[in-house]
């Protein structure tokens, strides 16, 4: 398991590419890319780990590739059938960290590189990076995505926010830079560019 | 562009997805012989026809069986395997 990371894994093209802070809000509404990778995350697998999660009283999503809010600004989604991915809530992901494991429950380490993408356009950018309909996606079920993003594994999660509709991106970090420059690139074509998580997601 | 149905993901692009070849049942190597084991080891049905084959949808490591006519390369049907892995 983990927990925070001591580095982004993209924080060196973030810092190359972040948008003047006067124009990172016009930016964000039009298509905003933002770094998240050091929220405070952890993972976990298993047979075991329903139960085990229950017994914790953390919430699990019913429905396979689906997710549930975990206090204010945390979540826990499941990745196909017993698969979990914990982040944001630092007390839930430090209680299933120190908690000993039960029998059938496995660690997954998450050293991702984690992205948000929002703004007007950013349907267009996903229509030329992925293969996967998004707008056709039912958002009450709140989704989640398991599918390939310019040729990397990605994670996409859908949030209906008060600002708007943004997509929560995670993929190995090792590809993150890769992912970031590439979807900066288009973003910054449609008139949108890098900007702080803020802007994205107050 | 080709359409493979993942039991768990639904149906994405065949690129997404990767072949592990012929479901193919292993003889016990403590009771077959050495023919028999040197046949499962070695060589491989390529005749074309309806087959059951492992296949990964990788961005989620979800295995399943596809039932594909090799010859026609249609996928009739996917699902997961039933049975010790």
């Amino acid at each position: 398991m983990s927990q925070a990371l001591a580095s982004s894994p993209v924080a060196e093209i973030v810092a190359e590419l972040l948008t003047d802070a006067v124009r990172q809000a016009e930016a964000a509404a039009v298509l905003g890319i933002a770094d998240v990778s050091l929220e405070v995350r952890c993972g976990c697998k298993g047979p075991g780990t329903v139960a085990w999660l229950d017994s914790l009283d953390v919430p699990v999503p019913e429905k396979f590739n689906s997710w549930l809010p975990l206090g204010e600004r945390g979540r826990i989604a499941r990745l196909g059938m017993t698969e979990f991915l914990i982040e944001g809530d630092a007390a839930v992901v430090e209680r299933l960290t120190t908690t000993p494991r039960a029998a059938g429950v496995y660690p997954v380490q998450r050293e991702d590189a984690a992205l948000m993408l929002g703004g007007a356009r950013v349907n267009e950018l996903l229509r030329q990076t992925c293969n996967v309909n998004f707008a056709a996606l039912n958002l009450a079920d709140r989704p989640v995505v398991l599918t390939s993003l310019i040729g990397v594994g990605v994670t996409v999660l859908l949030e209906q926010t008060a600002q708007g509709l943004i997509y929560r991106i995670w993929c190995d970090g090792s590809y993150g830079r890769y992912v970031f420059e590439t979807l900066h690139d288009i973003a910054h074509e449609l008139g949108g560019g890098t900007v702080s998580p803020q802007h994205l997601y107050a | 562009m080709k359409i493979m149905t993942c039991p768990l993901n639904g149906p994405r692009p065949v690129s997404e997805f990767f072949y592990w070849g012929e479901v193919r049942p292993m003889p016990d190597p403590d009771t077959c012989t050495d023919a028999e084991w040197a046949d499962y080891v070695f060589n491989r049905n390529g005749a074309p026809g309806v087959k059951r084959e492992w296949w990964c949808h990788t961005p989620s490591n979800t295995w399943f069986i596809a039932e594909r006519d090799t010859e026609k390369d249609v996928v009739l049907k996917t699902y997961f395997y039933q049975g010790d892995a």
